[in-house]
């Protein structure tokens, strides 16, 4: 544009433009965004067009042959099978569980502002702690089984056993998560006109067609938005569950996530980890997109 | 019908009261384990009682085992790599997003896409093949390592920029006219106008890094390089682990981010509406 100096640009205006003052705001984001997003995504697709047998010996060109072992391999097969599953719980869960508490502590209740921090809470905390604490309160001598017993009801085995280990980290990601969708559906509620409500009641609407044809439609962008993103953060769950299951027992909670570490560090397969790494990445880059146009159709 | 309007306030306070206490109950009872013996966390689980949330023996005993047990460095490993990563972070994203905002130059847009297509990667998914990177580059078990992947947040950079966007341009053409350079404008005009989003995006930085588990976990596995989330972790995958212990490095880890929460909920509220609703 121009080979003036930011000082001389600076001067003139309509001429604020030139490079080198671009390049020292812009360069650290810039080189940020490409050496630790795109590199490793760049060398993810590279590491699985190649096999690492063993790790040690020399790396060989093996085209897409890695994603066709992948998709048959049984273990990847079931991580998919038990992410699907999972997210297929977990997401329209947390959303309704969100949607609830967000209109009942939308409400002009006494203290609701503290409920709302109490539910909040374990959003801040560290997802290890959390998971930490709930490993302990599953134990077959722990409160849960304890609260069971006051009911005269027999303990529940939780994370030691494949038919109840899953559900069980759904209840830890769910107590973990809810507040933080809530957090924003609550925001979506407060912008909606309460001439709406209004209207509506003066048509005689009743509580839940109010919420039916008033508060969920006005909520619709708010929704689309903690359904997207929601469903990422689920696709992505990784410490929760290398903490309180390592994908056991039987791999009935061996998420994406978990079997890709697994594959790149008990294993050492360098090749197999990327193939898969490349499979998590697209869904979860495909699911980003959608957002986004979700977003935008949303305005309209 | 107003009688009627009030009992069923009431009615959703109780219940509202009672589903707040539910999600309270777990940290709770972590901070009755924090303050008592695990004898006493587990004699007094059978039966259920009151007694179960309060501790009847209350004591600092575990803290003390915790800190002499090297937890003290895992937290203070935290608490270093935090505040390095809200230093830098911030300073890298504010630039950025005031580049976004403010500057024209050539090849902005080409710029602008790299930003977002890159940050549309969620950076758990690329953690692992980063990590070969990294230990390719020597920095597994540094503190550089640790930080490097906290400071560049899309999330920061796109919140910022929203907020600059906002900033009225005459400001920095008045500015311009009185002799201030970009860095003078940056600095003098933008900054002190936008407290708000840089409290924001501070707290973004600092919750990503506060509570990074898997990152830390490839990079750092030396005891010495451990940190916090890390550290509480595999404490409690030891067998023959002291549950008091646990408890209170949990108690103490999750305390950080409890205190930041309320002492900033007014900004965090605020900038969590912006990212909603801006998208």
């Amino acid at each position: 544009m121009t080979t003036a100096t930011p000082r001389t640009a600076v001067g003139r205006r309509g001429r604020f433009g030139d490079w080198p003052i671009a390049v020292t705001f812009l360069g650290p984001a810039v080189l940020a965004a490409v050496l630790l997003r795109l590199w490793p995504a760049a060398r993810a697709v590279w590491d699985s067009l190649r096999s690492t047998p063993f790790g040690l010996a020399p790396t060989t060109w093996v085209g897409l042959d890695q994603y066709r072992w992948l998709f048959t391999d049984p273990a990847f097969l079931n991580s998919l099978k038990v992410t699907a599953l999972f997210g297929i719980v977990v997401n329209p869960l947390q959303i309704a569980v969100a949607l609830a508490l967000a209109v009942l502590f939308n409400e002009r209740i006494r203290g609701v502002g503290l409920m709302r921090t109490l539910v909040f809470l374990p959003v801040a905390i560290p997802q290890s702690v959390s998971a930490v604490i709930w490993a302990v309160a599953f134990r077959p001598d722990g409160p849960l089984n304890g609260v069971l017993a006051l009911f005269g009801l027999g303990g529940l085995r939780y994370l030691t056993s494949p038919g109840q280990a899953l559900a069980s980290i759904v209840v830890v990601v769910s107590w973990i998560g809810v507040g933080y969708w809530m957090m924003f559906l609550i925001a979506g509620l407060k912008e909606i006109d309460p001439n709406l409500y209004d209207a509506a009641a003066l048509d005689g609407a009743g509580r839940w067609a109010r919420f039916r044809y008033v508060t969920v439609p006005q909520l619709r962008r708010q929704l689309a938005f903690v359904l997207v993103a929601d469903t990422v953060s689920n696709l992505l769950l990784f410490a929760p569950v290398q903490i309180l299951t390592k994908g056991g027992p039987d791999g009935s909670t061996d998420v994406l996530m978990n079997d890709i570490f697994e594959r790149a560090y008990t294993e050492a397969d360098v090749g197999a980890a990327a193939a898969a790494t490349v499979v998590l990445t697209a869904v979860a880059l495909a699911i980003v997109v959608v957002q986004f146009r979700l977003l935008s159709s949303g305005k309209d | 019908m107003a009688a009627g309007a009030r009992g069923g306030r009431v009615g959703m306070a109780l219940l509202g009261g009672l589903i707040a206490l539910l999600f309270f109950l777990p940290l709770w009872w972590a901070l009755a384990g924090a303050l008592r013996s695990e004898q006493e966390t587990f004699r007094t689980l059978s039966p259920v009682s009151l007694w179960t949330l309060i501790p009847g023996q209350p004591t600092l005993g575990n803290f003390a085992s915790l800190v002499h047990g090297g937890f003290g460095r895992a937290m203070l490993n935290s608490a270093v790599v935090t505040a390095a990563t809200l230093v830098v972070g911030l300073a890298i994203c504010s630039t950025a997003a005031f580049g976004l905002a403010v500057l024209r130059f050539p090849g902005r847009t080409t710029v602008f896409a790299v930003m977002v297509v890159s940050f549309l990667i969620p950076f758990d998914a690329i953690a692992i093949p980063l990590s070969a990177l990294f230990r390719d580059f020597e920095l597994q078990n540094t503190h550089l390592g640790l930080v490097l992947p906290g400071v560049g947040n899309g999330f920061a950079v796109f919140l910022l920029r929203g907020f600059f966007l906002g900033v009225p341009k005459e400001l920095a053409e008045a500015a311009h006219v009185d002799g201030l350079g970009w860095w003078g404008i940056f600095w003098r005009i933008y900054l002190p106008l936008s407290k708000p989003a840089m409290v924001g995006a501070g707290l973004i930085l600092f919750v990503f890094q506060w509570q990074a588990y898997l990152w830390p976990l490839l990079i750092a596995p030396s005891p010495a390089m451990k940190v916090a989330p890390v550290a509480i972790a595999q404490l409690s995958g030891e067998r023959g682990a002291d549950f008091g212990a646990i408890f209170a490095g949990a108690v103490l880890t999750a305390l950080v981010p409890l205190l930041v929460l309320l002492f900033f909920q007014r900004y965090f509220t605020q900038s969590l509406s912006g990212s909603g609703t801006k998208g």
